[in-house]
């Protein structure tokens, strides 16, 4: 048996004094009551632009891909852009979930919830580009391998593309197991709250008949153990596989070999600040400043200036090289059409550095870090700088290439290609409207257990132990005696 | 109350085996010296500076790494380390030690006039090369010696920061206040050190000391590479000093619990070292680019084959296979045999990133090599223990010492 026990200059992670009953009041509450009007003008809205994204689907499924303006060496424009930077905000889920459980990381339990299902509804956006981009998407079944009538038409092994297949099912997979055993205690909670039949039905086949005995806690922790040791190298497989499409290849700017790491720095940058923008809008509507704490929204500033500049270390090698190199072609991509401002597609590049190395850099200031404002807006700049840096990569490697006969006209989306676009808008938030109404979107039992070690419940109990010598601390039998003395834990 | 032991001595055993090392090296050395160093041929005394130099480099980010491990864990606001950080902060006492040592040898080869190292100092050869003029605004003397300069003395300047700062917590407890402010003092010591390090180790220093070495060839990746070849070693020497004072009846405060968490700092960046490693090699491989091939020619098909494979199993299969069980992690045996594993199977690394390209036709790893180990390592035990000496192995009233006491992994 260990004692527990956190600093007091640690802030807690759970604000205002609660009890275990306050806690399941506060995240489940919403669940029970009326959606609010604001929930249905969101919800709405969302639904309205997922039908135009169907809409435009449709054009393109029964018109072909010219109903996209992808010419003759632009053949990834927008779909592939928006496809690499879906796949890149369903990073921050599986990061925050796994990874930080692994550095046993106390902050990821206010939000882990919200950012897995995130995670879950950024890959099924993400999914989406990729197989309607085939153009005759009935025949989408073609890239699983399996021995078929076709001949000798098989997947190609060889193709990262067809590792994109593994990489982003598996992902998919693992992240929705993770997500949902998760939820198991909570579901149950719901479940034994129900003051009506079917919410009790309901919930209660969700949650696979938990009972909260010690033998199922018992599985359901090492449950999440090993989810998160799977996970862990998901993280970083899904988004090196994703840069494998660009860097095995031999065009000027997408073949370097520090894409891989680059790529997946990027995809967790993307993914905190993804996670911020929801989660700030959240913890307002639905009331939950004390478990979405400053703390929490400092604690992912921190992740967001380190890896903009880990992002930013890898734009600035990529470009040095360009010219150290001294390989004209890889000259040419970087310096003209990337780097200089005037070039057909200099502004994306400049947006790119601006939005995602140069802006996060004031989140060293810790006063800057706990702003709420600052924070929402930095996290939409974010987003939209690591969309610029996937089109700048596609487009403007794509747009001149070896043969200056076929160079194209100036590329820029259809109507279609945005409907396409803002229909995963409306995906991604029907998903996550849906989520905030019916699913808890802290994890309930995993704030109950972290309540153990923090907030000010925890504080007035342990405070003697702050000015305990050391040596006194660890001898009192883990600080067993110093705490039965005061009668606690 | 129990007394515990604060103050480390040094054993007069450890003292001898350092003097032993020390002495083996530097017979070594001179016996180099002699033998190549003093030569007429060229290729030999390029042999012979080369094998200095890989060590030295190595052993100097080696060092450096617990600097990097000390700040990157402040900024993370970190409790668990506080038992053992006066460890790391000993071993960062290399930095100026092994920095200078490095500077000595860089500035010997940017000063001597000859080119076998770094072929891009040659006035001559670069005027009738226009890839190597090209690249003369980055790989020039002038430039060589000024940054390289800086790197090491802001290394040791920030280092020495960290490590003053870090004395504070044995001076008396600290209240709310004053350890809130304590921790931010840290957290900026940190976060300068970081930034420098990102724009050193994690940039230009490889390019500059190590890949110009091949001076036609390049890889975007290099930099992030070689360093966490230097990073997992440095977390292996970390564990290696842990275990080492435990046995000694010190660290009272640190227990399996703290090396089960080094352990698997050994065993997740031993396996991020080779997703590096796979990275870099597979895209050159795939794509097949001559001028990028060029490099792993030499080390794949030629006389580095075998140190080329060897690398691999050592480096990513044993700590895969031997660290992957949560026993391992905590069996003080295990952790100093996979401790010295780790720290041999990087050095091998950068015996064959460096030689590699200095001795394309043959290897050259024999007496000399060891004997210059033994010399670093000699050195590295003797000033380590030293460091460790002169302060309280314990930072006492560290505000999260206690964590760490009660840490459970």
């Amino acid at each position: 048996m260990h004692l527990k026990y956190e600093s007091q200059l640690r802030e807690p992670l759970v604000s205002g004094n609660k009890n275990y009953h306050q806690v399941t009041e506060d995240i489940i509450r919403p669940i029970e009551a009326k959606p609010s009007k604001l929930w249905y003008v969101g919800f709405f809205t969302a639904v309205a632009l997922l039908m135009f994204g169907v809409y435009s689907v449709y054009r393109e499924v029964t018109y072909g891909i010219g109903q996209w303006n992808l010419n003759k060496t632009i053949g990834w424009g927008w779909d592939i852009t928006n496809f690499v930077w879906w796949v890149g905000i369903g990073h921050a889920g599986t990061l925050i979930s796994a990874v930080l459980l692994l550095f046993r990381q106390g902050w990821r339990t206010g939000v882990n919830r919200a950012a897995e299902a995130m995670t879950i509804f950024a890959v099924m956006c993400a999914g989406q580009f990729p197989i309607f981009h085939m153009g005759r998407v009935w025949m989408a079944f073609f890239v699983m391998p399996y021995p078929n009538s076709r001949g000798p038409l098989w997947v190609n092994f060889n193709s990262p593309l067809l590792w994109d297949v593994f990489a982003i099912s598996t992902y998919f997979t693992v992240s929705l197991l993770f997500w949902y055993s998760g939820l198991l205690p909570d579901f149950a909670s719901v479940r034994d709250r129900a003051k009506t039949k079917l919410r009790q039905k309901l919930y209660g086949t969700a949650a696979f008949g938990w009972s909260g005995s010690a033998k199922h806690w018992q599985r359901h922790e090492s449950l999440s153990l090993v989810l998160a040791g799977l996970s862990t190298p998901l993280v970083l497989s899904v988004h090196t596989i994703v840069s494998f499409d660009f860097a095995t290849s031999v065009i000027p700017g997408w073949h370097t070999t520090i894409f891989p790491p680059y790529f997946v720095a990027g995809a967790i940058f993307s993914g905190f600040a993804m996670v911020q923008s929801l989660l700030l809008i959240v913890r307002k509507v639905f009331a939950l400043e004390d478990y979405i704490t400053l703390g929490h929204i400092e604690a992912m500033n921190k992740v967001i200036v380190l890896t903009g500049s880990v992002v930013g270390i890898a734009y600035l090698t990529e470009l040095f090289m360009g010219w150290y190199s001294q390989n004209k072609y890889e000259g040419y991509t970087f310096w003209y059409s990337r780097a200089y401002l005037f070039s057909p597609y200099g502004w994306s590049y400049w947006g790119m550095m601006a939005c995602n190395v140069i802006s996060p850099q004031i989140f060293w200031f810790r006063k800057m870090r706990r702003n709420i404002y600052v924070t929402f807006f930095m996290s939409i700049i974010v987003n939209i700088g690591m969309w610029f840096e996937r089109f700048v990569i596609i487009v403007t490697s794509l747009y001149r290439d070896y043969l200056p006969s076929s160079w194209s006209v100036y590329y820029s989306p259809t109507i279609y290609e945005i409907g396409f676009y803002l229909g995963t808008f409306g995906l991604f938030f029907t998903c996550f409207f849906l989520f905030a109404k019916y699913f808890p979107v802290i994890a309930v039992a995993e704030i109950k257990f972290v309540l153990k070690t923090t907030g000010e419940n925890y504080k007035e109990k342990m405070g003697h132990l702050e000015h305990v010598p050391a040596e006194v601390f660890a001898h009192s039998g883990h600080g067993h005696t110093v705490v039965e003395n005061h009668g606690s834990n | 109350m129990a007394s515990i032991k604060e103050q480390f001595e040094i054993p007069s055993k450890l003292k001898t085996w350092s003097y032993a090392l020390i002495a083996v090296g530097a017979l070594a050395l001179l016996a180099g010296l002699f033998k190549s160093g003093m030569s007429n041929d060229e290729h030999k005394q390029a042999i012979f500076i080369g094998t200095i130099m890989y060590n030295t480099i190595f052993w100097t980010l080696v060092c450096n790494a617990s600097m990097f491990f000390i700040c990157i864990t402040t900024l993370a606001m970190g409790g668990w380390q506080q038992s053992f950080r006066r460890v790391p902060e000993a071993i960062s006492t290399m930095v100026p030690i092994f920095g200078s040592i490095t500077l000595v040898v860089l500035l010997y080869v940017a000063f001597s006039g000859k080119h076998q190292i770094y072929h891009w100092l040659d006035t001559d050869a670069v005027n009738n090369d226009p890839i190597l003029k090209g690249k003369s605004g980055f790989l020039n003397l002038k430039f060589f010696v000024f940054w390289t300069t800086l790197a090491i003395g802001l290394w040791t300047v920030l280092g020495y920061r960290m490590r003053k700062l870090s004395s504070e917590a044995d001076n008396g407890a600290f209240d709310n206040v004053s350890g809130a402010k304590f921790i931010f003092k840290n957290t900026v010591g940190a976060s300068m050190f970081i930034a420098w390090f990102g724009l050193t180790v994690g940039s230009t220093i490889p390019w500059l000391w190590m890949m110009s070495i091949t001076p036609h060839w390049y890889s975007t990746m290099y930099s992030w590479y070689t360093f966490m070849s230097s990073f997992v070693s440095g977390m292996s020497l970390i564990a290696l000093w842990v275990v080492y004072l435990k046995n000694k009846g010190y660290l009272e405060y640190t227990n399996q619990e703290h090396l089960h968490d080094l352990g698997k700092f050994m065993f997740a960046f031993s396996i991020f070292w080779t997703y590096l490693w796979f990275s870099q090699y597979m895209l050159i491989w795939y794509a097949n680019i001559p001028e990028e091939t060029v490099y792993f020619k030499t080390r794949v098909q030629g006389a580095y084959k075998g140190i080329f494979f060897f690398n691999l199993i050592i480096n990513f299969l044993c700590p895969l296979l031997i660290l992957m069980k949560r026993d391992a992690k905590r069996n003080y045996t295990l952790i100093t045999f996979m401790g010295v594993l780790i720290l041999f199977g990087h050095w091998i690394d950068f015996y064959q990133m460096v030689m590699g390209s200095i001795s394309k036709d043959q290897v050259t790893l024999g007496w000399l090599d060891f004997g210059i180990l033994s010399l670093f390592v000699g050195l590295m035990i003797l000033f380590v223990a030293k460091a460790l000496a002169s302060k309280p192995v314990i930072a006492k009233y560290h505000p999260f010492l206690k964590e760490s006491i009660i840490h459970h992994t």
